[in-house]
C-alpha cells in the first residue's frame, strides 16, 4: 500500500515536472543584448561652415535592421535610420527632406527615462510615428536623444534616454546610445568634436518573438 | 600709453615742490579710537543710525579701510568681505553675488540713488572708482520695503566724502602690473554755509590676456575717466540743498575675431539735487530730484574698415521723490515717502522704444519699546504701468539678552522687475539662425515670423503670453546674533534663507524651419539660498587687529530637487559609458555658487613710524560652472572648478602727514585658471603715492 501511495507520487511528479517545460511558449527563441559599434551616418549640408548660414540638410541615412543586427541598404527591410543626429523610423509618413527614404513599414519609437536596465516592458500607447512636420525622435538638443554643448561644439547622449521601438516586424527593441563619435571615447578632445563627429556606438536588447513586449533575458 | 606716464610725471612734479600743507589732517595717520560705536549708517533704515544697534545684516566698509588695501574699484573691495564675491558676466563686466544671489538682484545706490545701465543683468562694478568715497555700506536681505526693484538680496551703497572745514585736497596715483594706472584729484572746500567737493579720476588698464592661443584677449584695453562734483549750502540751520553731478566716460577697445575689431563706448551722467527742510524738532522733510542715464554703444569693423555690426543701449531714469521724517516721541521715527521712477530705453534689437513709469509710496516705523528692544515695521507700495504692481512689507526685530548679547531677526518681501530686455527684446542671431524674444513682443514677432513662413511649429499657446509677466520676487529671512565676550572681541552669526519665486527663464516657444528655435522668456523657477554667515573680529590694541568670516552657502533650484528626488536624473562615468541613475545628494545646486566662503586678514600698524601693514587672504570652494555631463543639471559628476584662495599684502608709509607711499602685491601667489575664471588676471604688484593738502 506505502509502496503504491509512493508510486503514485512519483508518477505525479514526473508528470508535473514534464509538462513544465511544455507550458512554456513554444520555442521562443533568447533576448538578445548587443553593443552596436561605429555606425556611420553622415549627412551633407546643415550649417555652411564658411557663412555660418543654415542649408537644406541632405545624403542618405544610414538604415538598421534589429532582426539581422546589421545595416542594410534595403529600401524596405529597416527599422530605424540616422543622418547626422537626425533619427527617422520606418513608420509614418516622410518629411520630404532631401534623400530621405519613403517609409514602408510600420515602426514606431518613443523614448523613456529611466536607467537602461530597468526598461523591461513596453507600453504600446506610447508609440510615435514620423510625420510630415516632425520626426518621432525630435530633432533639437534636448529635445531627443541628445544634449549639444556649445562651449566645445559636442553632441552627447542625454543620460537616462532610453530609445524603445517597434520594428516593422512587430518585434520591440530598447537602445541606449553611448557616443556620437567614433570608437566611442573617454574624453572627446576639440580634434575629435571635429573630425569624427557622427559615429552612433549604442547597446540595445531585441526580442526577436513577434509580439513578446518584455526585455527580460 | 603716453597720457599715464604724462599723469604719472605731474603726480611727481607735484610731490617734489609741495610746500607744507596749511592743516594737520590725515585721517590715516591719527591714532584713531578703535571702537566702532561711532559708526554710523544711512542705508539700512534711511535714517542715521548707529551700525551695532541694526536689526538686520549690515557691513560697513570705512574709508581707512579702503586706503589701507589700496583698493581703486568697488570690485577689489566688495570680494574682501564676508559672503561676498564678484562674478565675471558673459555681457562683460563683474557683478556681486550676495547671498547667493546673482548680481541682478542687489541694488547698488550711489548716495541714496540706483546706478542704471544693467545691458544683461549685471551692473558693472568696475565703472565705479572708490577715490572719493566716504564709506561702504551693505545691507543683506530683502530691501524692498525702502528701496522697491532689484533690492532682493541686499543693498550696496556708495557714499561719497563731504568736505571738511578750509580747503583740502588728495591727489593719488597708483601704478599697477597689467598696466593699470589710477590717477585721482580730489578737493573739498568748506566754509560756513557753502561746502563744495570736486573729484576727477583716470583709470586705465591694457587689459590682460589669460589664453594666447586664440586672437582675443580675456580683457581688451581700455581708459575710463569719473568726474564727480557736489555743492551743499545751508541757507539756515534748517534748510539746506545739495546738487551733484557725476560723468562717467570710457572706451574700450572691441575685439571679436581675428577679421573682427571696433570700439565699445560708455557714456553715463547722473544729476542729484536734494533740497532738505527742518520744520522743527519733530518734523524734517527732504525733496529730490535724481536723473541719470547709461549709454553704451559699440561696432565692429571687418578687415577692410566695413562696418560689420554696431549696437546701442541707452537707458535715461528719472526720479523725484519727496520723504518726510516725524520723530514722534524719543524713541520712535517714522519715515514715508512718494516717488515716481520713470524709465525709457532705446536698445538694437527691441520691438519698441519701452517707457517704464512707475509711482510709489513707502512708510517705515522704528521703535525702541524700551532699553532692549527695537522694533521696525515698514512696506512700500509699487504701482506699475508694464507688471503686476508689488506690495513689499518688511519687519526686524533686535533685542538685548545681556550688555553683550543681541539677537537681531528681520522678514522682509523683495523684487525685481522684469528688464526692459526680458519684455521688449526681439533678435535674431544672425549666423546661426535662433530668434529671441521679450515676452511682450511674442504674439506680434511670432506673426510676423509666421508671415515669412519662419516658423515650423508654435509649442507654447500665444494665449499664454497675454497675462502680464511677473516680478521675480522673494521672501528673505535673517536671524542672527551679535556676541562681545570682551571688549576686544565681536563675534557674529547669521544664518539666512531667501525663497525667490517667479524667477524668470527662458524656453522654447515655437520651431523655426532653419532647425532653430525661437526662445521667450517666462516665470518658472523657484530656487532658494540658504546657509550661514560668521565674522569674528579681535582688536587686543590699537596696532593689530584680526578678523575672519566665513559662508555656507546652499543654493538651490527646487523643481531640480525634486527632479533628483523622483529618480529623473541619470549620469554617465564617461561620455561613452551606460547611464545610471543618481542619488538625491548627488545634487550640487545651482552654478556658480560655492559651498564654502572665507576671508582672513590681519592688519598691523607701527605708530612710531606712521605705517601700517596688511595681509588678507580670501577662499572660494570649488563651484560648477557648466553641466559637463550633459543632464541639465549640476551634479557630483559633473566637473568642478577647483576651489582657491587668493593672497594680498600690502605696506603703507605717511611721510610728514602730507604723502602716504603705499606698495603692495595682490593674489602673491599668482593664481589664474586661465579656462574657467576670467576675472583673475594673476599677480599684481602695484605702488601707489597720495598727497594730502
Amino acid at each position: 500500500m506505502k509502496n503504491y501511495q509512493l508510486l503514485t507520487l512519483l508518477t505525479l511528479f514526473l508528470a508535473f515536472t514534464s509538462c513544465s517545460s511544455d507550458d512554456d511558449a513554444p520555442n521562443l527563441l533568447e533576448v538578445e543584448s548587443r553593443t552596436f559599434s561605429n555606425l556611420f551616418a553622415p549627412q551633407e549640408g546643415g550649417i555652411d561652415p564658411n557663412s555660418g548660414q543654415p542649408l537644406p540638410v541632405s545624403g542618405e541615412f544610414t538604415k538598421f535592421d534589429f532582426t539581422s543586427g546589421q545595416i542594410t541598404t534595403s529600401d524596405t527591410e529597416w527599422d530605424v535610420a540616422f543622418r547626422g543626429s537626425a533619427i527617422i523610423v520606418n513608420g509614418g509618413v516622410s518629411r520630404g527632406t532631401e534623400d530621405e527614404p519613403e517609409r514602408t513599414g510600420d515602426a514606431a519609437t518613443y523614448i523613456v527615462t529611466a536607467a537602461f536596465a530597468d526598461v523591461n516592458t513596453v507600453d504600446e500607447s506610447l508609440f510615435l510615428q514620423d510625420t510630415a512636420e516632425t520626426y518621432a525622435i525630435v530633432t533639437g538638443s534636448g529635445n531627443g536623444w541628445y544634449t549639444y554643448n556649445p562651449a566645445n561644439n559636442t553632441i552627447a547622449p542625454t543620460p537616462g534616454k532610453v530609445l524603445v521601438f517597434r520594428t516593422r516586424n512587430n518585434t520591440y527593441a530598447k537602445v541606449e546610445i553611448l557616443s556620437y563619435y567614433r570608437d566611442a571615447p573617454a574624453e572627446i578632445t576639440p580634434e575629435i568634436a571635429a573630425n569624427d563627429s557622427r559615429y552612433y556606438t549604442f547597446n540595445y536588447v531585441f526580442n526577436p518573438n513577434e509580439g513578446e513586449t518584455t526585455f527580460n533575458e | 600709453m603716453r597720457i599715464n606716464w604724462y599723469l604719472t610725471f605731474v603726480v611727481f612734479f607735484l610731490l617734489s615742490t609741495k610746500t607744507y600743507s596749511q592743516e594737520e589732517r590725515s585721517e590715516d595717520a591719527k591714532p584713531v579710537i578703535t571702537e566702532e560705536l561711532d559708526e554710523v549708517i544711512v542705508t539700512a533704515t534711511r535714517t542715521i543710525r548707529q551700525l551695532s544697534s541694526l536689526p538686520l545684516p549690515v557691513q560697513l566698509i570705512s574709508k581707512k579701510d579702503i586706503a589701507s588695501i589700496n583698493s581703486q574699484r568697488l570690485d577689489d573691495l566688495l570680494e574682501e568681505q564676508t559672503g561676498l564675491i564678484t562674478v565675471p558676466d558673459f555681457g562683460g563686466g563683474e557683478g556681486i553675488q550676495l547671498q547667493g544671489l546673482d548680481s541682478q538682484y542687489t541694488l547698488i545706490l550711489l548716495d541714496g540713488v540706483p546706478l542704471i545701465g544693467r545691458s544683461a543683468g549685471t551692473l558693472d562694478l568696475n565703472r565705479i572708482s572708490v577715490g572719493n568715497i566716504k564709506q561702504i555700506e551693505v545691507v543683506k536681505g530683502a530691501s524692498s520695503s525702502l528701496y522697491g526693484s532689484e533690492a532682493l538680496g541686499g543693498v550696496i551703497n556708495i557714499i561719497t566724502d563731504t568736505p571738511k572745514e578750509g580747503f583740502n585736497g588728495k591727489i593719488n596715483q597708483r601704478v599697477g602690473s597689467f598696466g593699470t594706472y589710477d590717477t585721482g584729484l580730489d578737493l573739498g572746500y568748506k566754509k560756513k554755509k557753502l561746502g563744495l567737493n570736486f573729484f576727477i579720476n583716470r583709470f586705465s588698464s591694457d587689459g590682460f590676456d589669460l589664453n594666447s592661443d586664440d586672437a582675443l584677449r580675456t580683457v581688451d584695453p581700455f581708459s575710463n575717466y569719473t568726474l564727480t562734483a557736489k555743492a551743499n549750502y545751508d541757507f539756515s540751520d534748517k534748510l539746506s540743498l545739495k546738487v551733484s553731478g557725476r560723468f562717467f566716460t570710457q572706451t574700450q577697445d572691441f575685439v571679436a575675431s581675428e577679421s573682427l575689431d571696433g570700439e565699445s563706448d560708455i557714456n553715463e551722467w547722473n544729476t542729484h539735487i536734494r533740497l532738505k527742510n527742518e520744520f522743527n524738532e519733530k518734523w524734517e522733510s527732504e525733496l529730490e530730484f535724481y536723473a541719470t542715464r547709461y549709454k553704451a554703444d559699440e561696432f565692429l569693423n571687418e578687415e577692410d574698415g566695413l562696418l560689420f555690426s554696431e549696437s546701442f543701449f541707452n537707458q535715461l531714469m528719472i526720479r523725484p521723490e519727496f520723504r518726510t521724517t516725524f520723530q514722534a516721541t524719543e524713541n520712535s521715527t517714522f519715515i514715508g515717502g512718494l516717488g515716481l521712477t520713470h524709465e525709457t530705453l532705446e536698445r538694437t534689437d527691441f520691438s519698441e522704444n519701452p517707457i517704464f513709469n512707475s509711482p510709489y509710496i513707502y512708510l517705515q516705523y522704528d521703535t525702541n519699546l524700551n532699553d532692549k528692544l527695537n522694533i521696525i515695521l515698514g512696506a512700500r507700495f509699487d504701482s506699475h504701468n508694464r507688471y503686476e504692481s508689488q506690495f513689499s512689507p518688511k519687519t526686524a526685530i533686535r533685542y538685548a539678552i545681556a550688555d553683550n548679547l543681541f539677537v537681531k531677526g528681520s522678514v522682509g518681501y523683495g523684487f525685481k522687475a522684469p528688464d526692459f530686455r526680458q519684455l521688449y527684446f526681439n533678435f535674431t542671431n544672425a549666423t546661426v539662425g535662433y530668434t529671441v524674444l521679450g515676452y511682450n513682443a511674442v504674439p506680434e514677432a511670432i506673426a510676423d515670423l509666421e508671415e515669412q513662413g519662419q516658423i515650423n511649429t508654435i509649442l507654447v499657446p500665444l494665449s499664454e503670453f497675454e497675462d502680464e509677466l511677473k516680478p521675480e520676487n522673494s521672501v528673505a529671512m535673517n536671524l542672527g546674533f551679535d556676541y562681545k565676550p570682551i571688549s576686544s572681541v565681536n563675534l557674529g552669526i547669521n544664518v539666512f534663507r531667501n525663497n525667490i519665486n517667479d524667477l524668470i527663464d527662458t524656453r522654447v516657444v515655437a520651431n523655426k524651419n532653419n532647425g532653430q528655435n525661437v526662445f521667450s522668456y517666462y516665470n518658472v523657477n523657484e530656487v532658494y539660498t540658504q546657509g550661514l554667515e560668521f565674522n569674528a573680529s579681535w582688536k587686543p590694541n590699537n596696532q593689530l587687529k584680526i578678523s575672519g568670516g566665513y559662508q555656507l552657502l546652499y543654493a538651490k533650484d527646487k523643481a531640480a530637487e525634486e527632479a533628483f528626488e523622483n529618480g529623473e536624473v541619470f549620469a554617465r562615468e564617461n561620455p561613452a559609458s551606460p547611464a545610471f541613475r543618481l542619488e538625491t545628494d548627488d545634487y550640487f545646486g545651482l552654478f556658480n555658487r560655492s559651498r564654502h566662503m572665507a576671508n582672513f586678514k590681519v592688519f598691523y600698524s607701527f605708530e612710531k613710524w606712521k605705517a601700517d601693514v596688511n595681509m588678507r587672504a580670501t577662499y572660494r570652494s570649488r563651484f560648477g560652472l557648466i553641466d559637463t555631463n550633459f543632464n541639465n543639471y549640476l551634479d557630483a559628476y559633473d566637473t568642478f572648478v577647483d576651489g582657491y584662495s587668493i593672497w594680498d599684502i600690502a605696506f603703507n608709509k605717511t611721510i610728514q602727514d602730507a604723502y602716504q607711499v603705499g606698495l603692495g602685491v595682490d593674489n602673491i601667489f599668482g593664481f589664474t585658471d586661465t579656462q574657467n575664471i576670467t576675472n583673475i588676471p594673476g599677480r599684481i604688484i602695484y605702488g601707489k603715492l597720495n598727497i594730502n593738502f
